[in-house]
C-alpha cells in the first residue's frame, strides 16, 4: 500500500471506525471481481459505510486526493461494472440495507442501496404490493446495483425496468455532495439519466421505489416445442394478437439440459425449446388472453402444455429458467454469459446466425432469452482446459454482439456495458454520440473519479470551464486520453 | 461562410429554408429574427452550425402549442421550426416500435399506427402538438397511470446540440442499457439542451375496448376512495378528476381498457358509488387542460392527492381556480383566470406550495399573464438545481439554447439558492 | 481442498443472502462465495493467515448455501476439508487450544457428560453469581454455561422395545451423546412413537458419539474413529435401518461412506446401513397409529442439518400437520440458521448470540404456543435468546409432539418452559 493510500485509509477509519475499513490483502482479494470473474483487480482499500454521510465523507476524501472510487452492492453484476481499481477505493453498500419506509398510501418504499431487490417485494407483500423489476438474481442483487445497471428482469416486457419504477434517489455526487433527485421535480430528468449510468455519476444512498399492486390473477404456461423455430412462431403470434404478457421466456435444448441437471425442473422430455408465458392482471382479461395464448401455442406446434395457477406450481415452472445461468456450470467446465438485444422480428435470423457461429467455431451455445423483448442470453460453453477454446468462445461471444448490432439491436439489454463491453460501444455509437454522453459525465464528475474506465472505451478528460483551456494534460500528451 | 458574414445571409446561404420572423412567431412574447424550416436532422445540424458561428440564440419549436409555457427566452434570434420533419420513418408492427421525426403530430402518428392496431400510449393534452414538443415539454395525460410518461416509452432519440453536433442514444429495441440515456435528459428540457429531431418509441396494442365509469359528487368530501380505485386489482388505465368550481361538484372518471373493460367498469362501480355511470366515450373534458392562459401544475405523492385538492380549495379564497387532472398519479392542472391580479396569484402560489411541501409536493407555473409572470417563482425549490445547471453548461456552454426557459437557466432560481 | 470443487463456483452470489454471517456482517470474506475465494487463494499458494482461518472458523456450517447454490457447489465438502486443513497448518493460541480440547474432550463422550450432571445441578443455583466471572475469564465459557440445559432425570432405555400392534419394521435407534444426556425425554418419545407406529426398536447399549461434532470441526480422524465404532455397534445389533432424531447426527451418519472413503472395506460397511431421520422414516412408513387431537399452535423451526444438509423440510411439517387440532405456523426467514450450529455457539459466542437474537425475534412474530424443531441444539439456542428478551417460549422436539398426540396427552404436557439457573439479564 502506498503511503498516500495508507493515509487515506486512516482517514476512512476515522470516518467509519476500524470495522468499516478493509486493508488486509487476503481479505481485499475477495473483492477482486463481481459476478463477472473474467476481469479482476484487487482494490487498494475497501470501505463498508453504513450511512449516506459516511459515503459522502469517503467520497469527499477521494475527491480531495484525486483517488478513483468504485461502488459495489452485492457484487452480482455480469459486465464487471463493479470491477475495483487497484489504485482506488471500493465502496461497498452491503451494510446499508435498511428498509426505511414501506408507504402503502403513496405506493412506494424508501430503502437503502444495499437492500436486496427481493427484500422490497417481501416487505410489500403483506399489503398486496410488490416491486416489479425482477432480475434473475433478485434474491441477492442490491437495489443500488439495480439503479446503477437499470436492471430489468423477466417481467420487464410488460412492466419496464428499474428506471420506470424509481421515484427518487438521494445520491452522493462524485465531489461528495448529497443531492436529491425526484421524479416530481421540474427540469431535466436527472433521475432518468442517473439510473443506468453504472456508477459513473455518483453513488445512490437512498432509493424511493414505486410499489405495484399485485395482480388479481397470475397464470403461467409452459409450452414445449420440438424446436426453437416453432417456439419463435408462437412468440410472434402472441405479440401479433395484441397481447402483452407479463413475461415470455424461451430456453433451447441445451439450456434445458443444464437446468435439468442443476435443479431437476422436470420440463417435458424431448423438448427442443420451452416457452414460459406468464399472463397477469384482472381475472377477466387474463382468462381471455390465456385461451388465445394456449391456442396460439398449439397452432405453433407445442406438443405439451402445462399451466400453473398457484405460486408453488409457478415456482416449479420458473425454477429451471431462473437457475439457467449458473446451471450451465453443470454441463460445461466454463462458459461466457452474453447479453444482446435484437428487434423481436429478427430473432429467427439471429438464432440461425448463432447456430452457424457455433458450428463454425465448434463451440456449443445454449440459448436462454427474454423472447418478448428480443433480449438474448446466449451461454457460450467451452472447456478451459482445452487449448484455444477460451479464445474461440470469446470470438463467438463477440460475433454474437456483431450480429445483434447488424440487426439494429443493442450490445446489452440488462447486464450493462461495464468494463467488459466498453470496446463495443464504438460499434453501436458514433464518436459524436459518445462525446455527447461524456458531457453528462463531465457535468457530474469532471475529475473522472467515479467508476472510471467503465462504459466508455477511451478515457477522456473533461475540459475546464467553457472557453478556458489550460496546458496539455499529461494523459493527452502520452496518448492515453483525448481531450474532451 | 465566415463569421464576418451577417447571420441573415449566412442562414440564407446554408441551403436550408429560412425566412424572416413575423408577428406570429413570438415566443412567450419575445420576437425572433429568423425562422429556419429544416427538413432533416442534417439540415437542423447545418442551421445550428451557422447559429453557433454567429452566436445566435435559438429556440426550437414544433407546432407551437406550448410556446407560451415557461419564462420568455432571455434572447431569441432564431426559431428552428421542426414541423417539416414530419415523416414516420419506421414502424415495425411485429416489434411494437416506431421511429418518427420530431415534427410528426400526435394525431398523424395515431393514424399511422392505428391501422396496425397499435398506439403510442401517450395522451397529448393539446391538439396538434408534435412529438418533439411533447417530449421537450414532457407533457402527459390521463393514461400515465398505467403506461407512464413520454420518458417511459421513449427508447431512442436523435438530437442536435447547440454547436450542430448530431447525437443519438438508445436505439430501436425496447430493452437496451448501452450508454447514457440522453432521451431522459431531453425529455422535459424545454429546448434548452438542443433540438430533438427524431424519436423512437415502444408501442402498445390498441385496447379491444374502453369503458369509462364516471361519478359526480357534491363536493370533495363525497369523493369516492380514489386510492382504493387506483390500488384495486381492476387495473384502471386512468383515474381523472374535473373540478371546474371549487365550491361546486366534483367529477371523477375511471378508464378501464381491455377485452373485459365493461365488466371491470361494472366492478369498479362498487367503489364509485351509486351515481356512477358507464360510458364508452370519454367525458368531454377528458385529457384536456382546464385552461392555458394561467396554468399551474401541482404534483404530489399519490396518497396526498385528496389532501392537496383540499389545500387548493383552502388557499384559493376568492380566486376561481379550475382543477383537472390525474388524481391517482397525482398530477393536477390548475387554471386561474387570466385576470387574476399578480399579488393574488403570488399569494396563491406560495401558499399552495407551502401547503403541499410537507408531502413533498411541487407546484410549477407553466403560463401566466405578463404581470404575474414577472412576480412569480415559476419552479419552486429544486434539489438538483446545481447539477442541472452544470448539465446545461456542458451542453450549451454559451447559453444559446432557449436561454432562461427552464429552472436551471433562471436567474431567479439561481439567486435564491446562492 | 479440491481445486476442481472450488472451480465449480461461478461467483454468482446466490449464496450470500442465505449465509448467516454475511447477513450479520455484510462482508464478502464472511460469505460462502468469499470463503471459497479464500480457499482458492490458499490452494494457489497464499499462506493460511490468522485472518483467513478466522473467516473459515466463522462459518457455521449450516449448509444453507448448498441449498441456495444453482451451480451445485459442494460447499459442505469444501468447508469440511478446509477445516481439516486449518487444523493441520494453523497454529492456534493456547487459550483456543485449551477450550477446543475441553469441548472435544467432553461432548462426544456420554459418560463424561454424565459426570458433569452433578456439578451442573449445583451450578444452577450459583450460576447467576458465577456468570460475570466466566464472562471475564472467557466469553466462550460463559456461553457454554448459559447454554447448558436444565438437568432432567435420566431415563434408561431398554435394549429392545417391541412394536405395538402389527409389526411393520425393525429399526435401530441412535441415542446420541448430548441428546441422550440432556434430552432423555426426546429419545423416550422417539422410541414410543416408533413402537406405536409398529416398529421393533433396537437400542444398542453403550453407543458413543456419531462423530458429527468432530467432522464439522475439521477433526476428521477423530470423526472416522467414532463412525467406525457406530457402524460396528449397529452391525452387531443386527439392524440395517437406523433412526436418528438429532439433525446434526443425521447428516453426519448419512455421510459415513464419504468420510470413510479412504478405506473401501469400511465404506462398504457404511453403505450397508441406512441412517434415516425420524420424520423421513415415518413419512416413508406412513401413519398407522391413531392421532389424537392436540389443540396447539406450533412454530416449526428448520434445523440446518435437517433442511439444508439432508433436504428434509416437508416431512416434519406434514407429520405435525397430520395432528388434528394442531395449527402449524411458518417462521419468517426460515432457512436462516439460529446460530447454534453444533459447537458454533461455544466457539463463536457473539455471532451465535446475534443470530439467536434475530431468530428469536422472527419466532416471536409468529405467536405460537410451542416451538418445534428436530434438533435440541436449535431449540436450546432459540429458547435462550427468547429468555434474553425477557420472554419465554415452550420448546419441543417433533417426536415429543407426535408422542403426545399418539398417547392422547394434553398439549400442556409439551415443552414446559425450562427451569433455568440463568435468567434473562
Amino acid at each position: 500500500m502506498t503511503p498516500a493510500m495508507a493515509e487515506l485509509s486512516g482517514r476512512f477509519a476515522s470516518i467509519l471506525g476500524p470495522g468499516g475499513v478493509i486493508t488486509d490483502p487476503v481479505r481485499l482479494r475477495t473483492y477482486e471481481c463481481d459476478g463477472l470473474t473474467y476481469h479482476r483487480a484487487t482494490p487498494a482499500v475497501v470501505v463498508l459505510p453504513e450511512t449516506a454521510e459516511q459515503v459522502a465523507a469517503v467520497v469527499r476524501a477521494c475527491d480531495e486526493t484525486g483517488t478513483p472510487f468504485v461502488a459495489r452492492g452485492s457484487g452480482t453484476g455480469l459486465s464487471g461494472g463493479a470491477l475495483p481499481r487497484a489504485d482506488g477505493v471500493l465502496i461497498v453498500t452491503s451494510r446499508m440495507r435498511r428498509i426505511l419506509q414501506v408507504d402503502i398510501e403513496n405506493r412506494r418504499a424508501v430503502v437503502e442501496p444495499g437492500v436486496t431487490n427481493l427484500a422490497i417485494t417481501e416487505a410489500a407483500r403483506p399489503y398486496g404490493y410488490y416491486y416489479a423489476p425482477d432480475p434473475s438474481s433478485q434474491q441477492i442483487c442490491s437495489i443500488g446495483g439495480n439503479v446503477a445497471e437499470n436492471s430489468g428482469g423477466a417481467h420487464c416486457l410488460k412492466y419496464g425496468f428499474t428506471v420506470n419504477h424509481v421515484l427518487a434517489i438521494e445520491l452522493v455526487t462524485p465531489d461528495g455532495e448529497i443531492v436529491q433527485l425526484d421524479a416530481m421535480d421540474p427540469g431535466y430528468d436527472l433521475l432518468g439519466a442517473f439510473i443506468g449510468s453504472e456508477g459513473t455519476l455518483g453513488i445512490a444512498t437512498k432509493i424511493t421505489v414505486r410499489l405495484s399492486r399485485a395482480p388479481e390473477v397470475v397464470t403461467t404456461l409452459l409450452a414445449a416445442f420440438r424446436n426453437v423455430e416453432s417456439g419463435g412462431l408462437a412468440v410472434s403470434a402472441i405479440i401479433g394478437a395484441g397481447i402483452v404478457p407479463a413475461a415470455i421466456e424461451m430456453m433451447d435444448a441445451l439450456a434445458i439440459e443444464a437446468a435439468e441437471a442443476a435443479v431437476r425442473c422436470d420440463y417435458p422430455p424431448g423438448a427442443g425449446a420451452v416457452l414460459i408465458v406468464e399472463l397477469d392482471g384482472p381475472g377477466a382479461e387474463v382468462a381471455h388472453q390465456f385461451a388465445r395464448v394456449e391456442r396460439i401455442c398449439q397452432e405453433s406446434g407445442a406438443f405439451e402444455l402445462r399451466v400453473a395457477d398457484d405460486p408453488a406450481e409457478r415456482a416449479a415452472i420458473w425454477k429451471g429458467r431462473r437457475s439457467a445461468f449458473a446451471a450451465v456450470g453443470r454441463i460445461s467446465p466454463a462458459y461466457l454469459v452474453q447479453d444482446g438485444v435484437v428487434p423481436r422480428t429478427a430473432l429467427p435470423m439471429v438464432l440461425a446466425g448463432i447456430e452457424e457461429l457455433s458450428a463454425r467455431y465448434g463451440i456449443r451455445v445454449a440459448n436462454v432469452f427474454h423472447a418478448g423483448d428480443g433480449n438474448l442470453h446466449p451461454l457460450v460453453l467451452f472447456d478451459d482446459g482445452e487449448e484455444g477454446a477460451g479464445e474461440r468462445a470469446e470470438q463467438v461471444s463477440s460475433e454474437i454482439l456483431d450480429l445483434c448490432i447488424s440487426y439494429g439491436g443493442s450490445i446489452t439489454g440488462e447486464h450493462g456495458v461495464g468494463v467488459d463491453k466498453s470496446r463495443y460501444m464504438p460499434k453501436m455509437f458514433t464518436p459524436e454520440d459518445l462525446d455527447t454522453m461524456q458531457l453528462v459525465r463531465c457535468a457530474f464528475d469532471p475529475k473522472n473519479l467515479s467508476n472510471p474506465g467503465k462504459i466508455f472505451p477511451t478515457p477522456r478528460l473533461c475540459g475546464e470551464a467553457p472557453g478556458v483551456r489550460k496546458g496539455v494534460h499529461p494523459l493527452v500528451a502520452s496518448g492515453e486520453a483525448e481531450l474532451f | 461562410m465566415s463569421p464576418a458574414t451577417p447571420p441573415g445571409e449566412a442562414l440564407a446561404a446554408s441551403g436550408v429554408t429560412v425566412r424572416e420572423a413575423g408577428p406570429g412567431d413570438l415566443v412567450a412574447g419575445v420576437a425572433p429574427r429568423w425562422v429556419a424550416l429544416p427538413e432533416s436532422t442534417g439540415e437542423v445540424s447545418t442551421v445550428m452550425r451557422v447559429a453557433a458561428e454567429h452566436h445566435l440564440a435559438v429556440v426550437p419549436v414544433g407546432a407551437g402549442t406550448k410556446l407560451r409555457w415557461g419564462p420568455p427566452p432571455e434572447r431569441c434570434d432564431l426559431l428552428v421550426y421542426t414541423g417539416r420533419l414530419n415523416q414516420v420513418l419506421e414502424h415495425v408492427a411485429g416489434d411494437l416500435v416506431v421511429r418518427v421525426q420530431a415534427g410528426v403530430t400526435a394525431e398523424a402518428l395515431a393514424a399511422a399506427l392505428g391501422g396496425a392496431g397499435q398506439q403510442l400510449a401517450l395522451d397529448v393534452p393539446l391538439e396538434g402538438a408534435t412529438i418533439g414538443g411533447t417530449l421537450a415539454a414532457a407533457t402527459a395525460g390521463p393514461r400515465r397511470l398505467r403506461y407512464g410518461m413520454a420518458r417511459d416509452m421513449l427508447i431512442g432519440i436523435t438530437v442536435v446540440l447547440a454547436d450542430g453536433t448530431v447525437a443519438r442514444s438508445g436505439g430501436k429495441v425496447v430493452k437496451n442499457v448501452a450508454g447514457y440515456d440522453l432521451g431522459k435528459l431531453f425529455t422535459g428540457s424545454h429546448g434548452t439542451l438542443g433540438v430533438i429531431t427524431e424519436a423512437t418509441f415502444r408501442l402498445h396494442p390498441l385496447p379491444a375496448s374502453s369503458a369509462w365509469i364516471t361519478a359526480t359528487v357534491p363536493g370533495l368530501e363525497d369523493l369516492p376512495d380514489v386510492a382504493a380505485i387506483a390500488g384495486s386489482q381492476l387495473e384502471p388505465g386512468a383515474v381523472e378528476i374535473d373540478w371546474p368550481d371549487l365550491h361546486g361538484p366534483v367529477t371523477v372518471s375511471v378508464l378501464l381498457e381491455g377485452v373485459a373493460a365493461e365488466e371491470r367498469a361494472k366492478a369498479a362501480g362498487e367503489l364509485m358509488g351509486a351515481t356512477a355511470v358507464i360510458t364508452y366515450e370519454p367525458p368531454a373534458w377528458w385529457g384536456r387542460l382546464p385552461g392555458d392562459e394561467f396554468l399551474l401544475e401541482l404534483r404530489v405523492p399519490p396518497g396526498a392527492a385528496v389532501r392537496a385538492l383540499d389545500a387548493v380549495a383552502r388557499v384559493a379564497g376568492d380566486v376561481p381556480v379550475r382543477v383537472r387532472g390525474s388524481v391517482a398519479s397525482s398530477v393536477l392542472s390548475l387554471a386561474l383566470p387570466a385576470g387574476t391580479s399578480a399579488p393574488a396569484a403570488d399569494i396563491f402560489v406560495s401558499a399552495l406550495r407551502s401547503a403541499v411541501a410537507a408531502q413533498g409536493g411541487r407546484l410549477v407555473v407553466w403560463t401566466a399573464p405578463p404581470e404575474a409572470a414577472s412576480l412569480l417563482d415559476r419552479w419552486g425549490p429544486v434539489g438538483a438545481a446545481t447539477l442541472m445547471r452544470r448539465v446545461k453548461e456542458r451542453f450549451d456552454p454559451e447559453g444559446r439554447m432557449s436561454p432562461g426557459r427552464l429552472a436551471v437557466g433562471s436567474r431567479r432560481v439561481r439567486s435564491e439558492r446562492s | 481442498m479440491n481445486p476442481e470443487l472450488i472451480k465449480d463456483c461461478v461467483h454468482c452470489g446466490f449464496c450470500l443472502p442465505a449465509c448467516p454471517t454475511y447477513s450479520l456482517w455484510g462482508e464478502e470474506m464472511d460469505s460462502p462465495r468469499g470463503r471459497i475465494h479464500l480457499m482458492k487463494q490458499y490452494v494457489e499458494g497464499t499462506p493460511m493467515t490468522p485472518e483467513m482461518a478466522g473467516h473459515f472458523d466463522a462459518c457455521l456450517g449450516c449448509m444453507a448455501c448448498v441449498t441456495a447454490c444453482p451451480s451445485g457447489v459442494r460447499y459442505d465438502v469444501l468447508i469440511e476439508t478446509t477445516r481439516a486443513e486449518v487444523e493441520r497448518v494453523h497454529p492456534r493460541p493456547w487459550t483456543d487450544r485449551a477450550f477446543r480440547a475441553l469441548v472435544f474432550g467432553l461432548f462426544p463422550y456420554p459418560r463424561r457428560l454424565r459426570a458433569l450432571r452433578l456439578p451442573l445441578k449445583l451450578g444452577e443455583r450459583i450460576m447467576p453469581r458465577l456468570r460475570p466471572l466466566l464472562e471475564r475469564l472467557d466469553p466462550r465459557l460463559a456461553a457454554m454455561a448459559e447454554l447448558a440445559p436444565p438437568v432432567s432425570p435420566r431415563i434408561r432405555l431398554p435394549g429392545l422395545v417391541e412394536a405395538r400392534g402389527e409389526r411393520r419394521a425393525v429399526v435401530g435407534m441412535l441415542t446420541g451423546c448430548v441428546q441422550a444426556e440432556f434430552f432423555p425425554r426426546v429419545n423416550a418419545a422417539t422410541v414410543r412413537v416408533l413402537a406405536l407406529e409398529g416398529c421393533d426398536v433396537v437400542i444398542p447399549q453403550g453407543q458413543g458419539c456419531c462423530g458429527a461434532l468432530s467432522v464439522h470441526s475439521g477433526r476428521k480422524e477423530e470423526a472416522a474413529r467414532f463412525a467406525r465404532r457406530t457402524i460396528e455397534t449397529f452391525e452387531r445389533a443386527g439392524v440395517d435401518t437406523v433412526i436418528v432424531n438429532a439433525a446434526g447426527c443425521g447428516s453426519s451418519t448419512k455421510e459415513y461412506a464419504e468420510l470413510l472413503a479412504g478405506d473401501p472395506a469400511w465404506a462398504t460397511r457404511a453403505r450397508a446401513l441406512r441412517f434415516l431421520d425420524l420424520a423421513e422414516f415415518l413419512a416413508e412408513l406412513g401413519p398407522a397409529a391413531e392421532r389424537h387431537p392436540l389443540p396447539i399452535t406450533v412454530a416449526y423451526h428448520d434445523a440446518c442439518h435437517l433442511a439444508h444438509a439432508q433436504g428434509i423440510r416437508s416431512e416434519p411439517r406434514a407429520l405435525l400437520a397430520s395432528v388434528p387440532g394442531l395449527k402449524l405456523r411458518e417462521v419468517p426467514d426460515a432457512a436462516m440458521c439460529c446460530g447454534s450450529a453444533g459447537t458454533y455457539n461455544l466457539f463463536q459466542p457473539e455471532a451465535a448470540r446475534d443470530l439467536g437474537d434475530r431468530k428469536a425475534e422472527q419466532v416471536l412474530t409468529v405467536g405460537a404456543d410451542l416451538l418445534v424443531s428436530a434438533n435440541p441444539g436449535c431449540t436450546m439456542q432459540i429458547a435462550s435468546a427468547v429468555r434474553r428478551r425477557g420472554e419465554e417460549i415452550r420448546v419441543a422436539h417433533t417426536a415429543e409432539v407426535l408422542d403426545a398426540s399418539l398417547r392422547g396427552l394434553s398439549p400442556a404436557t409439551l415443552g414446559r418452559p425450562a427451569q433455568r439457573g440463568v435468567r434473562a439479564r
